[in-house]
């Protein structure tokens, strides 16, 4: 009974350093944006208070932060699903633009009296296209050691380009000028959940997506060998698993959550599939995934933090004479140094012998 | 020493060509090199000889200028030198051929000959052109010269591994490498292109190359070499000229004498083999001719059940090899290996563990445990699939716990608590704890190997129970080790493996130190 105690006092010590290194990087950038102000003569402390009522300052506000970092969780999970087995998957962007296409072409093709089955329909064929998407790079890193940095991230041009071309041609839309499809059925469009807010369903979708994924990390056997992948492939593969299935596994599920998040932001936020679909929703996911150390929760405060920045950047320069850039500025710094954690991945990646 | 003051004297008077004079290093805890003193005269060819971990690459890797002393000094043609890096050695004409050949795969031989010392038609920096004529003629020369015959054009990656190895050598020569030092060069070679290297290297030779070679193959240094020193553990254990000595000598200081005391003493005959009841049969097992192995050349063995089988060898005759191929982590493209009558030579690690073996690697740090990930995540794995630790597709953590406490006790593994790192336990716990997993499973065969290396006394004596308890109860043990003091301790019959085939068996009984020191250098005569 002895030994109940002291199961719990590490583990509290544990969160405490877990938070910390998910604070650090968003320290340092406010150390540095602090240096940036007082440079162009502005007080610090007035900006991160405009900017944080900005974000979380009213009910609408708040629902402006959680629309933005909606697509975020989508891409955060689908991130760290591959990063924690050492797959250095950096696709989701592409797969999150084909899944957007795919979810928003059920959407407007599929005769608007399905109603609202039309949703499950354009989240399942989203989810099926990407996984099918990030699968092939699965594949080739498992079975022929293609470096999967390479082929995810041409994969990525690959999706620009065929969405591009859709949009531009077969599934342009007749009224509504360039680059855009038609927008999908009323019945296919998810629920705004605080109008005025875009604030949407995909919201529920994300957050219930980072649950299964925490319970999936923690409570499930093939979680647990994902997991142990990314710590040590040698001894993975001694202990009877196998790094081939595990390898496609996670950048199949990555697929499935990219399509879903990609789905999300076609039938909840723009409610079509338009060019530049995607701002990186795909690569800021890989920051929110590393600053959440590949954690649910980390994952979700990630997400937040950077949704907030997004959303006090567009409306912060519209009240005061501060540039939008200070908000890159914070961005990019917390960005730099959530990638520290990114070097020492790959440098895992080195001492296991890849 | 009066080798200070010999400040000039003629090359043809050196008396020592390359020497070292009480080099230590240390790495951490470990005394990779204590006080090694070696001498090598011109045109000697110089073996160093001893186990993998004697200390030997350590010693290279000095002599290299790759690493610094902790102390001591090291010579060049009677001269104390400082090599501040490779470069340094290179230029005082110090040059080593690795295991792992120092080539540009793309490019072609001749490219790789003359790569970073390319003939030109005229010196313009940059924008010289390189005299391939000129280029070729030289390397047409070089080969002529060694009566050795070289295709040019060809890519590294389409030559074979003998023609890579010549050209690595005199790539080295052609740019002014007067101490030529190779590491365990014959390991990747066939018995005829061995003999073509020992041509090649005595008549270096006599044109005034001195070389020090690297091996642990007592036959090739008998052959070849013009003196032998022996390191063991870190310390130059012996060193004499090659004409004043035999095998059985070297032999001797290269296994060393019962120096680790043994806390278990090997059980009685209660244990008596079926010879029916086979656990493990392999037949003619080879292994393709990969770099960086030892292929196995047809290996036989089998294994009772309630018999610990001790494997003994000098480290890279193969043992790790068969090891691999017993557990399903290499590929054999010859023979069959049947676990309790049934064929599993094709079947996956996976499949070979549901069927009963369980896995010491002797990689522990890096096979036998993930030392980031928590004690209970190394105690589970593996059985992650299986009930009570999960239940319809999720863990039920509070089982999970119960599991790897009662692994954890039932070898007495001493930890903190569960969520503890595997690498914060000091070594023979993390030993313990990759017995606790494996003997969970309940296999019916061990591999084992080098399962005390690293492990303090206490430790080893522990382990030896668990082995002997499970061979008690009925299991089926291939230890291997290169302890043979651990393997005369536990070992019902002993099977001696050198040049990746098994070239002797005895019982215990009847089994002594000498007779396999002696098994496990010679190179069982060479007979295919």
């Amino acid at each position: 009974m002895a030994e109940t105690a002291t199961i719990d006092r590490p583990q509290l010590s544990l969160w405490l350093e877990k938070g910390i290194g998910l604070a650090f990087p968003f320290l340092v950038a406010l150390l540095v944006a602090s240096l940036v102000l007082l440079l162009i003569g502005e007080n610090p402390i007035d900006v991160f208070s405009l900017m944080f009522a900005e974000s979380f300052g009213t009910q609408r506000r708040i629902a402006a932060t959680l629309s933005a970092a909606t697509p975020l969780l989508f891409t955060g999970i689908a991130t760290a699903i591959c990063f924690r087995s050492g797959v250095f998957n950096v696709g989701v962007e592409g797969a999150l633009v084909i899944g957007g296409l795919c979810a928003a072409f059920i959407g407007f093709t599929l005769p608007a009296a399905m109603s609202v089955t039309l949703i499950p329909l354009a989240f399942g064929f989203a989810a099926i296209v990407s996984a099918i998407w990030l699968y092939i790079p699965g594949v080739l890193l498992a079975r022929y050691e293609v470096d999967e940095v390479v082929s995810t991230l041409m994969l990525n041009f690959v999706a620009f380009g065929i969405t591009g071309y859709l949009v531009n041609g077969p599934l342009l839309s007749e009224i509504s000028g360039n680059n855009v499809t038609p927008l999908v059925h009323e019945a296919a469009q998810l629920r705004r959940l605080l109008p005025p807010s875009t604030l949407h369903a995909g919201f529920l979708v994300g957050v219930a997506l980072v649950v299964i994924y925490g319970i999936w990390t923690r409570r499930t056997p093939s979680g647990f060998e994902s997991a142990l992948v990314g710590q040590s492939k040698r001894f993975s593969s001694a202990v009877g698993i196998s790094i081939p299935t595990t390898i496609v596994l996670v950048m199949v599920l990555s697929g499935v959550i990219s399509g879903m998040g990609g789905a999300s932001h076609a039938l909840g936020q723009l409610h079509r599939f338009a060019d530049g679909f995607s701002p990186g929703y795909g690569f800021t996911g890989m920051a929110v995934a590393l600053l959440g150390r590949n954690n649910a929760l980390g994952i979700f405060l990630g997400a937040v933090l950077f949704g907030a920045l997004a959303s006090a950047g567009t409306t912060v320069q519209l009240f005061s004479d501060i540039p939008l850039d200070i908000v890159n500025i914070i961005e990019g710094t917390v960005m730099i140094f959530a990638v520290v954690e990114l070097g020492r991945i790959t440098l895992l990646r080195r001492r296991s012998g890849g | 020493m009066e080798v200070q003051n010999a400040a000039h004297r003629d090359a043809n008077q050196v008396s020592v060509r390359l020497g070292a004079e009480e080099l230590s290093k240390r790495y951490g805890n470990i005394e990779a090199n204590r006080d090694v003193s070696i001498a090598v005269a011109p045109g000697e060819i110089h073996a160093i000889v001893g186990e993998n971990g004697a200390g030997k690459s350590t010693l290279m890797r000095m002599l290299q200028g790759i690493e610094q002393p902790d102390s001591g000094r090291i010579i060049v043609d009677d001269q104390i030198v400082s090599l501040s890096g490779p470069q340094r050695a290179f230029a005082l004409g110090i040059g080593m051929v690795h295991q792992e050949f120092m080539l540009a795969p793309d490019l072609t031989l001749l490219e790789n000959l003359v790569l970073g010392d390319e003939p030109v038609y005229r010196a313009f920096g940059a924008a010289s052109r390189i005299n391939w004529p000129a280029a070729l003629e030289s390397g047409e020369r070089l080969a002529r010269e060694a009566a050795a015959h070289v295709d040019w054009s060809r890519t590294v990656l389409t030559t074979p591994v003998h023609i890579q190895q010549f050209v690595e050598i005199i790539r080295l020569l052609r740019r002014g490498t007067r101490i030529l030092i190779l590491d365990e060069p014959t390991a990747v070679l066939a018995p005829q292109q061995v003999e073509d290297l020992f041509d090649l290297l005595r008549k270096l030779r006599e044109d005034g190359t001195t070389i020090l070679f690297i091996s642990h193959k007592l036959k090739e240094v008998m052959a070849l070499a013009d003196r032998v020193t022996v390191i063991r553990r870190g310390e130059v254990r012996y060193s004499s000229p090659v004409a004043e000595t035999d095998t059985d000598t070297i032999a001797g200081h290269m296994v060393g004498g019962l120096d680790t005391p043994v806390a278990t003493a090997r059980p009685t005959s209660a244990s008596k083999i079926e010879t029916d009841d086979v656990v493990l049969d392999v037949q003619m097992l080879t292994t393709p001719i990969v770099e960086k192995s030892h292929p196995l050349r047809g290996v036989d063995l089998h294994i009772g059940r309630g018999e610990i089988v001790g494997l003994a060898g000098v480290s890279g005759n193969g043992q790790n090899e068969l090891v691999e191929c017993l557990v399903g982590l290499r590929d054999s493209d010859g023979g069959t290996v049947s676990l309790a009558g049934q064929d599993i030579t094709h079947l996956s690690n996976q499949h070979r563990r549901a069927l009963g073996i369980g896995y010491v690697s002797a990689d522990r740090r890096h096979e036998g445990l993930a030392l980031q990930a928590s004690v209970e995540a190394n105690v589970i794995a593996g059985s992650q699939r299986k009930a009570p630790v999960s239940k319809g597709g999720f863990f039920d953590r509070k089982a999970m716990r119960q599991v790897a406490e009662k692994r954890l006790a039932f070898v007495d593994v001493r930890y903190g608590v569960l969520n503890d790192a595997a690498g914060d336990l000091s070594g023979g716990n993390q030993q313990r704890l990759v017995f606790a997993r494996e003997i969970a499973a309940d296999p019916s065969l061990l591999i084992v190997s080098q399962p005390t290396r690293g492990v303090d006394l206490v430790g080893i004596a522990a382990i030896h129970a668990i082995l002997s308890d499970f061979r008690n109860s009925g299991g089926s043990v291939l230890l291997v080790s290169e302890e043979l003091d651990e393997i005369l301790a536990l070992s019902d019959r002993i099977l001696v493996m050198a040049d990746g085939k098994i070239v002797g068996e005895m019982n215990a009984a009847e089994a002594d130190i000498g007779t396999i020191g002696k098994l496990m250098v010679m190179q069982g005569g060479g007979d295919g």
